[in-house]
């Protein structure tokens, strides 16, 4: 499904990318300037409508721009059942500081830890939103929801049909976008509108090309659900600033 | 780190965020009202753990509550100045100077112990980032081939996280930065250090080239095999640092192609305390630490997260002779 037909899958986060579409391009120039600011580089919601075929995503690996074509990615995914290796979910080295359970976001490499003890971490290969990038930041699990209710925001509502029919909220459950488990991320006691979840695209996973906030396969997100505590520390990482060209 | 005047987590924009695991040692100690004593402590690894370890020989060598209060360099000092802050465990030289000329020199209100522990700073890469792509000079940054192994947003120049918006030492960086000419090749980011720090361990997990401003002592060094890149010595005519507060054409006027100069820390203490208690005044200024001891004592609470209490009285009786010697040089 071309992802300008997708529901946005998280109504605050939502909302706060309609606030936040001027603050894409200031988000830019920060981060050019060389500070990166939370809740920068957010795209904003009503624009996902208007992603097209001229989208290109930076590769790190290769350091290339490359052609965005979501059918490329469903079609891997159909061939192989699964996303790539190096997204799936292990246990690898990882020394830090920081103690158990905290959660590490690595938005250049798609992987996010949850810091284990002695210096190891579990390892799963995230999708990340466009609003995903260009911020760094200290924030922390602020709570946890079981097969959360996603509501469309307002704008969604009034531009998607499809969307409106769930203006009072989509139960939890298999088709809902959010996925079986979401962590809410919060600034102290305020929430943030970003959100680690699961996915009903789970070919997107190790692209940072869905709309959403941190995505992860429904298994990983409920293994990362388990794992996590309310409170636990995530910490965001700097990452290139400007991944997308010709949105 | 050296010379970290921090406010306030300004570079996170609208969002303010809690320092990282520093601010886990502090919370909850820093009831001062009831406290003989205060200790001001700055955001960086180093100088919250030799705080701890200083409220711990207080109580034991003088039977004194200290208390420890958060706060920026510049709000410690003033505190010092007004007399409701008594001790800064690690003021760095050359980056605190103008802090130690105000306070220290101007107004008297702070005293500076005379002897500082050698300390480092400069440019560092992970060892594996060296090895892979034979980086090895702070010049090397300048070729645009070698910077852009830290591209990471497509734009051809790498990245480099030159310190937290706030630091002073984040200014030196940025003089430093054009003076090498390393800024036509590099953007150079701005974060609090929490970020940076844990950057290091992802880079170092996922087999990420990085390059960042280092300072030494520091627990990332215990944790990973990090290298400072080679740079010209220290050249005090190469040396012009003027900073945003004196000139606003600060950057243009300052020039700074070489290392930094010999990089010292300090335990500073109020002037009001030297005068109430001067026993205390003089065993602080017979301190001798030493980058070994700070390095020890910063891995031991922030890596391995010991209890600073608990951490504090086993390096107290493992260092007994050591205290005693500092007891009878203070009292001489």
């Amino acid at each position: 499904m071309p992802e300008h037909d997708m529901p946005d899958p998280d109504s605050a986060k939502c909302n706060g990318q309609r606030r936040g579409l001027l603050r894409f391009f200031s988000g830019i120039f920060r981060a050019r300037t060389g500070r990166y600011t939370l809740a920068a580089l957010v795209f904003a919601a009503g624009s996902a409508a208007a992603i097209n075929i001229n989208t290109q995503i930076y590769n790190p690996e290769t350091r290339q721009w490359e052609q965005y074509d979501p059918n490329r990615a469903i079609r891997y995914f159909q061939q192989h059942g699964q996303t790539p290796a190096a997204f799936q979910r292990k246990i690898v080295t990882f020394r830090t500081a920081e103690k158990p359970g905290t959660v590490v976001i690595d938005g250049d490499k798609h992987f996010l830890y949850v810091v284990l003890p002695n210096f190891q971490a579990v390892r799963y290969g995230i999708g990340v939103g466009r609003e995903g990038f260009g911020w760094a930041g200290i924030v922390n699990v602020g709570r946890k929801a079981e097969w959360p209710v996603w509501t469309p925001p307002a704008e969604m509502v009034a531009r998607d049909p499809k969307a409106a029919k769930y203006a009072g909220g989509m139960p939890g459950g298999p088709d809902n976008p959010l996925g079986p488990r979401a962590l809410y991320l919060y600034e102290g006691n305020k929430d943030s509108i970003y959100r680690i979840h699961g996915t009903t695209e789970p070919w997107s996973i190790g692209l940072n090309v869905s709309s959403g906030c941190i995505r992860l396969h429904n298994d990983d997100i409920v293994d990362l659900y388990e794992r996590v505590e309310v409170g636990a520390k995530v910490i965001v990482l700097m990452q290139g600033a400007a991944l997308y060209k010709g949105v | 780190m050296g010379g970290h005047e921090i406010h306030e987590l300004a570079p996170m924009n609208k969002l303010t965020v809690p320092f990282f695991a520093l601010g886990l040692l502090v919370t909850g100690a820093t009831a001062t009202r009831a406290a003989d004593v205060v200790i001001g402590v700055p955001d960086w690894s180093s100088a919250t753990v030799t705080a701890h370890v200083l409220k711990a020989l207080l109580k034991t060598e003088f039977g004194l509550e200290a208390g420890l209060e958060f706060g920026t360099n510049e709000a410690i000092f003033a505190a010092m100045d007004a007399g409701t802050e008594d001790i800064h465990p690690e003021v760095w030289l050359p980056n605190h100077s103008s802090l130690n000329a105000e306070y220290v020199l101007r107004r008297k209100s702070v005293v500076m112990s005379p002897k500082g522990v050698p300390a480092r700073q400069g440019i560092c890469l992970t060892k594996a980032t060296q090895d892979a792509y034979d980086i090895v000079s702070v010049n090397d940054l300048t070729d645009p081939d070698k910077a852009a192994v830290f591209d990471t947003d497509g734009n051809g120049k790498g990245e480099i996280w030159i310190g937290a918006e706030d630091w002073s030492s984040t200014k030196v960086e940025k003089i430093r930065a054009k003076s090498y000419g390393y800024d036509q090749t590099m953007d150079l980011l701005e974060a609090p250090e929490a970020i940076a720090v844990t950057a290091i361990d992802a880079a170092i997990a996922g087999d990420k080239p990085l390059v960042f401003y280092c300072y030494e002592p520091h627990h990332t060094f215990e944790l990973h095999d990090i290298v400072f890149l080679d740079e010209p010595p220290y050249d005090p005519r190469k040396w012009t640092v003027v900073m945003p507060d004196d000139d606003p054409d600060w950057l243009e006027k300052s020039s700074a192609g070489v290392a930094w100069p010999p990089s010292f820390f300090h335990i500073n203490y109020s002037s009001k305390l030297a005068n109430e208690r001067p026993d205390v005044a003089a065993f602080l200024s017979a301190i001798r630490l030493d980058v070994d001891t700070v390095s020890e004592m910063t891995y031991a609470l922030i890596v391995e997260r010991r209890d600073p209490e608990e951490f504090s009285a086993q390096w107290m009786a493992d260092n007994a002779d050591r205290i005693a010697a500092w007891r009878k040089a203070a009292n001489h």
